[in-house]
This record gives structure tokens, C-alpha cells and sequence, in this order.
């Protein structure tokens, strides 16, 4: 089944590819409704996942034998949100795109072959195989950002692409010399998560392999001072690029510090977390900072991104039950929400043709429903109790409270300020009188934009009322990381840090 | 009566098929003067016959060496070997060889009355490094490389109208001939320490005895490496590689690149891996150093390159870096599989240079590609799929065979290379997406769609080639592995 999510895009990029050129109607209507069948499939296993039985729907085939690179694929609760959000975020993206009129068909298909990569670097459990689709994802994406980009576009694309490169180019050494490793000490080639997890590694040699896999994925997420090519990706990206770019590909560095940084450098990953924590700190407050001053409301959300990741990473060095569990959830959160972001500044974009802050102006008089999704979707990012966005920085909080109270602090101060600069934002842009003449004839959401939205703001409620639905899900999945990381080390997570700690108290009462 | 030697004529089979082809075609055109396609079968017809009996060999070797029966390898008293490891690196050759007279077949057809030349000189540079590669002597290494590089070098200059092609031609052959001295000069060392030029023989003797006094060989083998350096243009011995590259006929210097970097690699291989494979200590520093200098001098000039075939050419450079960890990784088949990945997307990428080109062969310049994808959706989509693949980004050959090399290197010991390595990669991807750029980014404006003609058929094998063995390595990494040198 893993395989089949894998390829059914790329099916469909080949379908939408043998179309004739000259068919433009045909290709996003095809599309998107090729697109629709890996989300059934997702939500399928979504449906029969088993939160207890760890990674499940294992598939294993031999790529090339002496080499040790196995097709490698399986599913747990830490990669099964992100599949499900990849491949509810691709039809939605594509039907954001019904602007790009010149060469959709290319659109179409790189969008589905970047969904495929996604798709499949989540689901890896063999190194060579996730390094692969790493890699691979950068193609598709390079081409969106540089062909329906913004005026910098070509700037963008090709700073997107050097920078993750480069992070990955240290990333294949250390996979490498992990792999040699393994055959040092096995006896055979093996690149699969499970052999290299039982690796013994001189402190010295886990230090570095840590940082390059550090890098390759806070270059991705992107950490504070790694950042500075995001705000001019999502900037020049069209809206279906920013949406996917900033609700999965992030995605793939969280998932890639939790997934391969703390269970296969788990002494490391202990040593390393103030490092981790004051990086993750600085980016929440900084990214919150420089997003208030934006005067372009598509930088205010994208440096909104790197504000709110840095509660992922916090979450993830907080090597506790409740920050894992928060960050597992806030990279599907953040994904929702941020998606929906950039979706609704493309809406406006669309009919507007900018994305000044000060260029707008009393919009909700003039498209009400648009100001009343923006606000929900404000509020959602914001942490309104209630809202999804809640549940994971409430979570990333309380669980690095135990071992990291100064950063949970401090940490607590970035949801402040990040009320600051989405609603003033959204005073500036949707109060008061519609004064330019502009603004006053824009027509509201039509019936498909809503359409678009509506799906993620009933799962933003979902999430916000009964986060078990996900919750347990992830759980079982994180508490076996940090077993791992407590068989392997001496580290000992303080109480209350363990949801086992938290539940005694409940039973005796 | 003195004995003549046993002639084994199956192991010279490849070649005499290829050395007959180009005596055929300067024949028959004197005589008849056919027109160009008649040329072309007699091409077709002896490559097709060099790999039917390289392809027989092949399975020869494969026997011999399951029967333990070495000696019946090497023929012509000891001057020849037909070990897979030839029969592999010949086979790329002749593939090679094939894609690149097609992509050139419109030069040649320009050519009129001298397409015959070009079409004999092709062959009797494949020949010549076709005996290179199977050499077991050091002389009949230097013959082969001689016959090889001199028709090169005539080759070079062709496009009689260009003065570039003239320059190239010059510049070729002087400095061609100059390290083709240095190598000889080395080789006379060589026997100077050992007493030997058969690379088996010397082999053995380094492994039997103490060499008291090694200067001579170090310095030997420092003069062998310096010239075999330059014909794979690996720095810093590549200063000739972007003149020639630019001013030699486009629709040749895929074949003219391709062919050179796969004999003067499997050469290097089989010299140092084979022959002093024994005093490695003393080799691998300075293969390793040419190897990093090659990779950075490579990458970081290739970015400032206004031009694609110099582009291409410094490229060529960072691969010939690229190739050497192999060497210093002791990996004949990461070698191999990296020869045979890049001929293929070299001569590829130059059949779209030559396109692109125009008939004069002028026109390559990075702006001619602007918006070519708007042009000629396939030949960009060819283009770009090519260069990722030299790149080597994954689900691409060049990854599988990037990764190959770095491995070994890597356990070998070399791991600041590989680090070095897998940095100039990115830098090397740098410009490479600096095309696709020009081509899917950048406006056509007025500019005419191109033809692509049969060039295309190059680009199709060489694409397929490119994503298949990216994807199913298996067959082409079993292949390689089963070719081994003596």
C-alpha cells in the first residue's frame, strides 16, 4: 500500500504529461482529481492504522544487494500525519492554481512528482532511500519557485535549491560513513533506520555525524541563521509552491531531526540540547520579531514559519513525552494552518495583484467571508484554546518545562508576540474603511475557493476540540523514541517529563 | 628457426574490425566516392562487429577466470590482456563511439567530400584506445594512446572555417604531444627500476622484491600519472580542455571527450591499481591531491563560464576529480560505472550543444539556450534531465555512479575527499542548474526553434540510459563488478 501512495502520483504525472499541450482545459481538472486518489488512500490508512504496533505496512525489497540499499518503506505515528497532511495539501494546492494559465500542464506535473518525493521521504526507513527522495523533492519544487515565481523568481529558485543541497551533500557523507560503519561492525552494508540505530559509535564520530544531519535538516526547517533563504522562496513561489513548501517540505526537517537525529545519535542529541534549544529559542523570537515589521503579507506569514517551527524543534529537544507529542502535532498544525495562510494570501494576491500590508484596508466590509476565514485562520495560528494550534504549542510547552523551564519561558513569550503580528496585521488589513478605490470592488471568495478552505478549517476544529483523534495515534510512536533514547543513554528524563508519570498521578486519584 | 609468437586472433578481433572499418572507408571513397550513408553502415558495421567479438570475449574471460586459466587471457606475448575490465571499458568505447558519430552525423554530412576522413579518423581513434585498454604493456598502452590522441587531434581541427577549430587543433596537439612525451619518459623510468613494461610483470616483480633505490620509480610513475592526467583533463594538467573544447567540431567533441576520459581512466586504473598496486603509499597522496584539486578547479570555474562547451569542459574537469577517489578508493567498478555513466551523458549533452550550435558550430554562447525549453520542450527536457545527471542528483545515474566512488574512497580511508567531493557536487550543481535556468526561466524572444535530427536518437539512449540506471542500477553495477582487471 505504501508503495501505491508512492506511485500513484507519479501515475498521474504521467497521465497528465501524455495529454496534448494544446488541451489546457484537461490538465488541472485532471490533476486534481488524480491527486484525490493518494489522499483516499492516506485517509485509508489513516483509518486501519494500529497506534500500538509501531511501524506497520512495512514493505521491504532489495534495490541493489551488495550495496545493502533496500526499497524500504513503513509507517508509524510519527510519519503518518505528515503523509496524510502531503496528500490532502496536494489537491488543494492544485486547485489554488487555476491563476497559472501559461504551461499548466508542466505545474501539474511537477506538483505531482514533489508529491510523490514527499510522500516517499516520509515513509523511508532505509537512509539511501530517504537521502534519495531528499534529494529528488528539490527538482519539482526548483521548477515552481522559477517558472511561476514572482519577479525574483529565478534569484529564489536557484538560492532555494544551493542552500538544501549543500545541507544534504553533508548529509550523504555522514549517511556514508554510517553505512561503513555498520559494515565495521556487522559485517555487512546496511542503510536501513533499524541496523543503524544499533550502531556503536565513538562519541567523537556520533558528534559529527549528528551535525551534518543537524544541518542538512535545520538548513530545511529552516533554523535560525539557516533561514535566510525561506522568506525569498515563499515570497517568489506561487501559492500552490509557498503552500506546500511551507506546510510539508519544512516539514521534512522537523520530521528529520526527530525521525533520524534523536534515534540515531541519541547521546549526542542528549548533549546537544541546549544548542538545539536556544537555536529553536532564537528562531521563535526572532522570526516573531521580523515578522511584525513586515510590510509584505506574505513574509509576515513566512517568517511566521520560522517562528513557529522553532516551537517544533523545541518541542523535539525536549526529549519529553508532551514536547514530542507537541511537535509531532505541530508539524501537522502548522501545515493546516500555514497552508491555509498562504492560501488565503494568494486569494487576495489574485485579485489584487499585491500583498502590501499597507495597500489593503477595511477588506472585511468588502469580502466578509474571506475576513472571517483569515481571522479563524489567525486565531488558529495564534494558539486560541479550542483551535488546533492550541493543543501543539500548549504540549511543546508544558513538556519542555520540565527539562528546559528557562526555554519554555521564553518560548511562551513568542505565542505573544505572534498575537501582535497577525492581528495587527489583520487590523491593518481588514479594519476599518475600504479607503482605496481598489479595495472597494473586490469581489469575495467564490464557491471553490471556500471550498478549498473549508476542509482545513474543519479539521483546525477538529484537532483543536478532540486532539485524541491524532493524539493517539502519534503517542505510542514518540514514547518508543524516548525509550530509546533512555535504553541507549544515561540520560534520564526528570519527571513529570513521561506520560507515565503524568498517568500514576491520574490513577491514584 | 626462431619461433613466432602465438597470434590469438580473437584478442585483436575488436580492434582490426575497427582498424579495417577506417582502412574501408578511406578506400571505398577514394574509388567510388559513396555518398555519406553508405560511410555511415560501414561505421555501423564494424563498431557492431568490434562489440559482437568484444561481447564473445567477454564471455572467454568469464570462463577463464571460473577456470582459473589466467594465462589463456593474455595474448601476443604478454603484450595484450582481454580481462573483462578491457572488454567492459571497450564496449563503453564503442557505445560511445556509436551515440557520437550519430550526434555529429550532420558535421559529417557538412563535411561533403571530407565526412569520409572524419568517419575513418573516428574509427582509428576508436581503435587505438580500444588496444589502450587492453593493453599489458606500457608501450603497447603508449601506442594506443597515440593512435588515440593523434587522431584526436586531427579531428579537432576539422571545422576548417573556424579559426577556433584551428586553435583547438594546435593547442591539442602540442600540448597532447607534450605529456604523450612525459608519459613515454616515464614509462622508460619505469623500466629503468623495474626492467619491465608488461603491468603484470611488474606487478609481480614489486611484489617479489625490495626495490632498494625507488626514485626512479616514483618518478616514474609520477611522469605516467601526469601524463595520463592530461588526457583525461584532470587538473592541473586540463588547461588545453575549454580551447579545444570550444573550437573543436560540436558535433564531435562529445565523442572526442568521452572517448578520451574512458581510455585514459581505465589506463590510469590499470597502472596504478594493477602495476603499483604495491606502492600505493606513494601514489594515492598525489592521486588524492589531483583528485581534490581537479573537483575545485572544476566546479568553481565552470560556474563563472559564460559559455556551455566551456562549461562543459571545466565540468569535465571536476569529473575527472570525481572519477580519481574511485582510483583512490581502489574501486575498479566504481570506475567503470562512472566511465560508462558520463560517455553516455557527455556525448548526450554535447549532441544537444551541437544542436543548439547551428550548422557553423558557433553558436555556444549560454544565451543561445535562452528559453529553449518554450522552443523545444524535448531537446531541453533532455538537456536539463542530462545535466541533473551530471549533477548526480538522485534517481539518476550520476548519483548512483557519484555514489559508488565516494563509498569506497570513503572506506578506504579518504574521508576528507569524499567531504570535498560531495561539496564541489553542489557547487557542480550550481551551474548546471545555471542552464536549466536560461532554458525553462528564461524568455525564447525572437529566436527560431532548432532541429534536432538524428541527434535525437542519441538523446533518447542517452536519457533512458541516464534515468534507467539510476533507477535499476543492478544490471550495469553487476556488469561492472564482474569486470575486473587481472
Amino acid at each position: 500500500m505504501l508503495t501505491a501512495l508512492i506511485l500513484l502520483p507519479v501515475v498521474g504525472a504521467l497521465v497528465v504529461a501524455l495529454v496534448p499541450s494544446r488541451r489546457r482545459e484537461v490538465h488541472l481538472p485532471l490533476g486534481i482529481a488524480l491527486s484525490v486518489i493518494p489522499l483516499a488512500v492516506a485517509g485509508y490508512l489513516f483509518w486501519v492504522f494500529e497506534p500500538a504496533a509501531g511501524f506497520q505496512h512495512v514493505e521491504r525489497a532489495v534495490w541493489y544487494e551488495p550495496w545493502g540499499i533496500n526499497w524500504y518503506l513503513g509507517v508509524d505515528g510519527i510519519s503518518l500525519p505528515m503523509v496524510v497532511l502531503t496528500a490532502l495539501l496536494v489537491p488543494i494546492a492544485l486547485g489554488a492554481s487555476t491563476t497559472i494559465t501559461n504551461r499548466t500542464k508542466e505545474f501539474v506535473v511537477y506538483t505531482l512528482f514533489l508529491e510523490a518525493g514527499m510522500i516517499g521521504a516520509f515513509l523511508a526507513l532505509d537512509l539511501f532511500l530517504f537521502f534519495v527522495f531528499f534529494e529528488a523533492i528539490l527538482v519539482p519544487m526548483y521548477f515552481i519557485i522559477g517558472i511561476w515565481g514572482g519577479e525574483r523568481r529565478i534569484y529564489a529558485a536557484v538560492k532555494f535549491f544551493l542552500y538544501t543541497a549543500f545541507g544534504s551533500a553533508l548529509m550523504l557523507a555522514a549517511i556514508i560513513a554510517l553505512a561503513y560503519n555498520h559494515n565495521a561492525q556487522f559485517g555487512f552494508t546496511s542503510f536501513a533506520l533499524n541496523d543503524l540505530m544499533n550502531l556503536d559509535l565513538s562519541p567523537g564520530a556520533e558528534g559529527w555525524l549528528f551535525t551534518a544531519f543537524a544541518i542538512a535538516f535545520a538548513i530545511k526547517v529552516p533554523l535560525f541563521p539557516f533561514h535566510t533563504w525561506l522568506p525569498d522562496a515563499h515570497v517568489e513561489a506561487p501559492t500552490a509552491g509557498s503552500v506546500l513548501l511551507a506546510a510539508v517540505l519544512l516539514k521534512l526537517g522537523t520530521y528529520g531531526l526527530l525521525r533520524f537525529n534523536l534515534s540515531l545519535f541519541p547521546e549526542t542529541s542528549v548533549d546537544a540540547v541546549p544548542i538545539m534549544a536556544v537555536l529553536a529559542v532564537v528562531g521563535i523570537l526572532y522570526g516573531a520579531v521580523v515578522a511584525i515589521v513586515q510590510p509584505d503579507l506574505k513574509k509576515l506569514v513566512a517568517y511566521s514559519s520560522v517562528s513557529h517551527l522553532g516551537f517544533i524543534v523545541l518541542g523535539t529537544f525536549a526529549l519529553t513525552s508532551g514536547g514530542l507529542q507537541g511537535a509531532v502535532i505541530q508539524n501537522l498544525n502548522h501545515g493546516l494552518t500555514t497552508g491555509a495562510l498562504f492560501l488565503l494570501v494568494g486569494m487576495i494576491y489574485d485579485r489584487r495583484h499585491t500583498k502590501k500590508i499597507a495597500d489593503f484596508g477595511g477588506l472585511q466590509k468588502v469580502m466578509p467571508v474571506f475576513a472571517g476565514f483569515f481571522l479563524f485562520m489567525t486565531f488558529a495560528s495564534i494558539g486560541l484554546p479550542g483551535l488546533n494550534g492550541f493543543v501543539g504549542e500548549f504540549l511543546v510547552l508544558i513538556g519542555s518545562y520540565p527539562t528546559l523551564p528557562t526555554f519554555a519561558i521564553l518560548a511562551a513569550g513568542g505565542v505573544v508576540l505572534a498575537a501582535i503580528y497577525l492581528l495587527w496585521a489583520y487590523e491593518r488589513v481588514f479594519t476599518g474603511v475600504p479607503d482605496k478605490e481598489e479595495n472597494s470592488i473586490l469581489t469575495d471568495l467564490s464557491a471553490r475557493e471556500i471550498g478549498l478552505l473549508a476542509p482545513l478549517a474543519a479539521l483546525i476544529v477538529v484537532i483543536g476540540l478532540y486532539p485524541a483523534v491524532v493524539l493517539d495515534k502519534i503517542t505510542p510512536s514518540t514514547e518508543a523514541v524516548l525509550d530509546h533514547i533512555e535504553e541507549q543513554t544515561d540520560f534520564v528524563i526528570p519527571e513529570p517529563g513521561r506520560i507515565a508519570d503524568v498517568v500514576v498521578v491520574g490513577d491514584a486519584e | 628457426m626462431i619461433p613466432t609468437p602465438e597470434i590469438s586472433w580473437i584478442a585483436v578481433a575488436p580492434d582490426l574490425a575497427l582498424a579495417l572499418g577506417a582502412a574501408l572507408i578511406l578506400l571505398v571513397d577514394v574509388q567510388w566516392k559513396p555518398p555519406a550513408r553508405v560511410l555511415g553502415w560501414v561505421v555501423g558495421v564494424a563498431l557492431a562487429v568490434a562489440a559482437g567479438f568484444s561481447v564473445l570475449q567477454w564471455f572467454q574471460a568469464g570462463d577463464a577466470i571460473a577456470a582459473g586459466d589466467n594465462e589463456s587471457l593474455i595474448a601476443f606475448s604478454g603484450l595484450i590482456i582481454v580481462d573483462g575490465f578491457a572488454v567492459f571499458a571497450r564496449l563503453a568505447l564503442l557505445v560511445a563511439t556509436a551515440l557520437g558519430v550519430t550526434a555529429g552525423w550532420r558535421f559529417v554530412v557538412g563535411l561533403g567530400r571530407r565526412g569520409a576522413e572524419a568517419l575513418a579518423l573516428v574509427l582509428l581513434a576508436t581503435a587505438g584506445f580500444s588496444l589502450m585498454v587492453a593493453s599489458n604493456n606500457l608501450i603497447m598502452l603508449f601506442l594506443g594512446l597515440e593512435v588515440g590522441s593523434i587522431a584526436l587531434y586531427v579531428l579537432a581541427g576539422l571545422a576548417r572555417e573556424r579559426p577556433e577549430s584551428d586553435e583547438a587543433a594546435i593547442k591539442y596537439f602540442l600540448l597532447g604531444s607534450f605529456a604523450s612525451a612525459v608519459f613515454v619518459y616515464g614509462v622508460a623510468l619505469i623500466y629503468a627500476g623495474t626492467r619491465h613494461f608488461e603491468i603484470l610483470e611488474i606487478r609481480s616483480y614489486l611484489g617479489d622484491f625490495i626495490v632498494t633505490s625507488p626514485a626512479v620509480i616514483y618518478v616514474g610513475i609520477g611522469l605516467v600519472i601526469a601524463g595520463l592526467g592530461f588526457k583525461v583533463s584532470a587538473a592541473p594538467f586540463h588547461s588545453w580542455a575549454p580551447d579545444v573544447y570550444q573550437g573543436a567540431p560540436a558535433g564531435l567533441v562529445g565523442y572526442m571527450a568521452s572517448v578520451a576520459k574512458v581510455a585514459g581512466f581505465a589506463a590510469i586504473v590499470r597502472v596504478l591499481l594493477t602495476a603499483f598496486e604495491d606502492l600505493d603509499a606513494t601514489w594515492l597522496p598525489v592521486v588524492a591531491g589531483i583528485s581534490a584539486l581537479s573537483m575545485l578547479v572544476g566546479a568553481f570555474l565552470a560556474l563563472v563560464q559564460g559559455d556551455v562547451r566551456r562549461m562543459l569542459a571545466y565540468s569535465g574537469v571536476a569529473h575527472a576529480g570525481f572519477i580519481m577517489t574511485g582510483v583512490v578508493g581502489g574501486s575498479t567498478d566504481g570506475v567503470l560505472v562512472y566511465l560508462a555513466v558520463y560517455a553516455v551523458q557527455l556525448v548526450g549533452a554535447f549532441a544537444v550543444v551541437a544542436v543548439v550550435s547551428g550548422p557553423d558550430g558557433g553558436r555556444s554562447g549560454i544565451d543561445e539556450y535562452r528559453g529553449l525549453a518554450r522552443r523545444s520542450p524535448l531537446l531541453a527536457a533532455s538537456f536539463a534531465i542530462l545535466l541533473l545527471g551530471m549533477g548526480g542528483l538522485p534517481l539518476t545515474s550520476g548519483f548512483i555512479a557519484k555514489f559508488g566512488v565516494f563509498t569506497q574512497a570513503w572506506a578506504s580511508g579518504f574521508e576528507w575527499l569524499v567531504i570535498l567531493a560531495v561539496v564541489a557536487s553542489v557547487v557542480a550543481l550550481a551551474f548546471y542548474i545555471r542552464v536549466i535556468v536560461v532554458m525553462y526561466m528564461d524568455d525564447p524572444g525572437d529566436a527560431a526553434e532548432v532541429s534536432v535530427g538524428p541527434a535525437g536518437w542519441v538523446l533518447a539512449v542517452a536519457v533512458a540510459a541516464t534515468i534507467l540506471w539510476g533507477i535499476f542500477p543492478t544490471s550495469l553495477l553487476d556488469l561492472a563488478a564482474d569486470a575486473l582487471p587481472l
